[in-house]
């Protein structure tokens, strides 16, 4: 090839790849970068006042919005740990079964897919209306059956709100790493799984040892996908808690805890847009870098086929 | 889970507010006001008013979109800040708004072009001004009131001959009504700022009312007094009055426990019986203020200038914003307001012909205190609201103190609020 030609071909990148670049600059780099300025100003309501260095990162290392800021990292860190165990398991689980499923996959792979499209608020109105402790069919059931002592209230309890809430989410969700699993799983080399039934492996011995090496980069998809996912986590406490992570700020998470922080919060009028520019470097940091880290280590334990 | 971000939903926000309001309209269109509320349940209310005032100015259409009244705040801050948001506002009172007012959002009214604001007293037109210029925002168009409302026909049924005027005895109809196998109160655990209603209904007996807002506002009392912490305490005491699963009742069933006769009390607001109605129309409905914590106490009706509305100060409509503006503030509209949603009006020309509404505002000009939060310590972050409505809804299950609770809205006044800084 000659060097004329490839000039070229830098030239015709350049210019395919600029309105993306334009695209990201001015509505993401620009916006993260003002977020980390107004980080570092005072604020009286949505006016910016003056500089005042490291003030409102220290004012979201007090009472009260630290403790808000444990309770929500925790949450958050609770639904990474939980919806990475049981969803990506459950996940793994339903693509396998589609996998070696003789018949009617096509009928299959639509039933777990279709909570996936669904809109998440309807999803969330839905699940609230089922869940609904004086009206909702599932306490009237519970109760029917005798169990009343199990017809609890599932979202106003601070004890099983936020599990109720990762039970929805993991309804609402599964049929996604179960289809990137399934993709993985129908790239591998059909002669490898062969190869290992010839020399007399067992089913188990078969997943454990040649198909989830294999699977090793769906999982990294996954694994990053569900920890930006969980750290992020804002549709579905928003519709089931509201902003203020109700009840009792039991199913707060760290990306409510910004929008309260920086548009004010429930019912109750001012908001700080100087610590919730704050809260947001902090979330921003520990994304990015749990991400860049996360998929780093995962990435180099993939096997070649 | 794989979740949009956030910054998505906001994007999707300001979509939609773009959407909503059209720019420059040909000349022979029609101009579209667009119209903002918290207020759900008042929608066919609205759309009526609206009719009514498009008859009359048939080149002006105006579109009132209401917003889920938790989140309304959010979502109005957030289109106002991006330079959008509606032409027409219902503005929450005192603090509630006053840090969009202060940053320019709203168009300063004057009474050469609102001459309505000339008959409102200096009191209610305080709600709707900027908390640092003065200046006037809005249009107060009603005062609200707390107290309890009950229902004669289940108290009849219940044994119940009197009503309460003592903490005591209300705890001994509570008995009897739950005796008689009704609910005692339709109140429950699911909506914070519900439950701060209910503690600034019960509430200021127990803390000394008006004089307890005026020392604590002066600084010379704080939130850990012995009489706060006591009030805090009383709505611990009525949670197990409360429905079963109290803690995940929301808002709009517990207002229906009460509506459809289930529940004999729903401590709150007045603004709560035109929704009651809606519900079941036939309901009979009685109010009373709060009784007196003992004998020595007073009895007091909590009582604010409840919201207003304003003009988007980016308005390309004004003249036409001015005109809609000035038909919230005429007789016919306020005297609508108050028939048919049983609002208290913020104007003296408005008649009140409602009994419920009537006798709530015999007690209101007798007994009235300010709501301590929404009056005095809304305008910083965090106001004492943000930390006592999740902090109401740990004290009904026991998650935490009532001292444990005064303590937090302490800490959180007095890292703002300059007279009480320094104090706990």
């Amino acid at each position: 090839m000659s060097s004329a030609l490839k000039r070229d071909q830098h030239k015709a990148i350049g210019a395919l790849l600029t309105p993306a670049l334009i695209i990201i600059i001015v509505f993401t780099t620009i916006p993260a970068l003002t977020t980390l300025s107004y980080a570092f100003f005072g604020w009286e309501g949505f006016q910016r006042t003056t500089y005042v260095g490291f003030e409102n990162f220290q004012s979201l290392f007090q009472y009260p919005y630290f403790d808000q800021f444990k309770a929500a990292l925790k949450h958050n860190t609770i639904a990474f740990v939980v919806i990475m165990t049981f969803q990506t398991s459950i996940g793994l689980l339903l693509a396998y079964a589609m996998f070696r499923v003789k018949r009617g996959l096509r009928f299959y792979r639509v039933v777990v897919f279709l909570p996936v499209i669904f809109s998440l608020v309807v999803v969330g109105y839905l699940w609230q209306a089922l869940l609904d402790p004086y009206y909702g069919p599932i306490n009237q059931i519970l109760t029917g059956i005798g169990l009343p002592e199990f017809a609890k209230p599932w979202l106003g309890d601070t004890a099983t709100a936020l599990p109720s809430l990762m039970f929805i989410n993991l309804w609402r969700w599964v049929g996604f790493p179960a289809i990137v699993f399934l993709a993985g799983l129908n790239a591998i080399n059909q002669e490898f799984l062969e190869a290992a039934r010839i020399d007399g492996a067992s089913e188990g011995q078969i997943f454990r040892k040649v198909i989830f090496p294999l699977l090793a980069p769906s999982l990294t998809i996954i694994t990053v996908l569900t920890f930006i996912g969980a750290y992020e986590w804002f549709d579905l406490p928003f519709v089931l808690g509201g902003s203020n992570g109700s009840p009792a700020g039991s199913t707060d998470t760290l990306a409510l805890m910004f929008y309260r922080l920086s548009f004010g919060s429930i019912d109750s009028g001012a908001n700080n847009v100087g610590v919730g520019s704050a809260l947001g470097v902090l979330i921003f940091t520990l994304v990015g870098l749990g991400a860049a880290l996360g998929s780093n280590l995962l990435r180099r334990r993939e096997v070649e086929q | 889970m794989k979740i949009k971000r956030f910054r998505g939903l906001v994007a999707a926000l300001f979509a939609v507010t773009a959407v909503a309001i059209p720019g420059a309209t040909s000349a022979s269109a029609a101009t579209e006001l667009t119209f903002w509320s918290w207020r759900t349940e008042d929608k066919a209310f609205y759309e009526n008013q609206i009719k009514l005032f498009q008859a009359k100015n048939p080149d002006i259409t105006v579109k009132f979109t209401p917003y889920l009244n938790t989140e309304y705040n959010a979502i109005l801050a957030t289109a106002l800040t991006a330079g959008k948001g509606p032409d027409i506002i219902q503005m929450r009172p005192y603090g509630g708004m006053s840090n969009l007012s202060d940053a320019g959002n709203f168009l300063p009214l004057t009474a050469a072009e609102v001459p309505a604001l000339k008959k409102l007293p200096a009191g209610i037109l305080a709600a709707a001004q900027g908390y640092k210029d003065k200046k006037q925002y809005g249009l107060p168009y009603a005062v609200s009131a707390l107290g309890i409302m009950y229902n004669p026909d289940i108290l009849e049924q219940s044994g119940v001959r009197a009503l309460p005027q003592t903490w005591a005895q209300l705890m001994e109809a509570f008995n009897k009504v739950k005796k008689a196998g009704f609910l005692p109160i339709g109140n429950a655990g699911g909506n914070g700022p519900a439950l701060e209603q209910l503690h600034a209904t019960i509430g200021p007996t127990f803390y000394g009312g008006t004089s307890f807002f005026n020392d604590v506002v002066a600084g010379k009392k704080t939130f850990t007094d012995k009489a706060y912490v006591a009030s805090l305490k009383a709505v611990a005491d009525i949670a197990k009055y409360m429905p079963a699963n109290y803690q995940g009742i929301d808002y709009n069933t517990m207002r229906g426990l009460f509506a459809n006769e289930k529940a004999a009390f729903y401590i709150g607001g007045n603004y709560e019986i035109g929704y009651f109605r809606s519900l079941n129309p036939s309901l009979n409905i009685g109010w009373f203020p709060a009784p007196k914590a003992n004998a020595g106490a007073k009895r007091y009706v909590g009582t604010w200038a409840d919201g207003s509305y304003a003009i988007n100060a980016k308005t390309t409509n004004k003249a036409a914003a001015l005109k809609f503006l000035n038909f919230l503030g005429t007789k016919e509209f306020g005297q609508a307001l108050v028939d048919e949603i049983a609002f208290i009006p913020t104007a003296p020309y408005v008649k009140i012909n409602d009994q419920a509404v009537k006798e709530i505002n015999r007690w209101r000009t007798t007994l009235g205190t300010p709501f301590l939060n929404v009056v005095g310590f809304r305008y910083e972050s965090p106001t004492s609201s943000s930390i006592l409505q999740p902090g109401f809804q740990k004290l009904i299950v026991g998650g935490t103190t009532p001292e444990q609770l005064a303590k937090d809205v302490q800490t959180a006044v007095a890292s703002w609020y300059a007279p009480q800084k320094g104090k706990s």
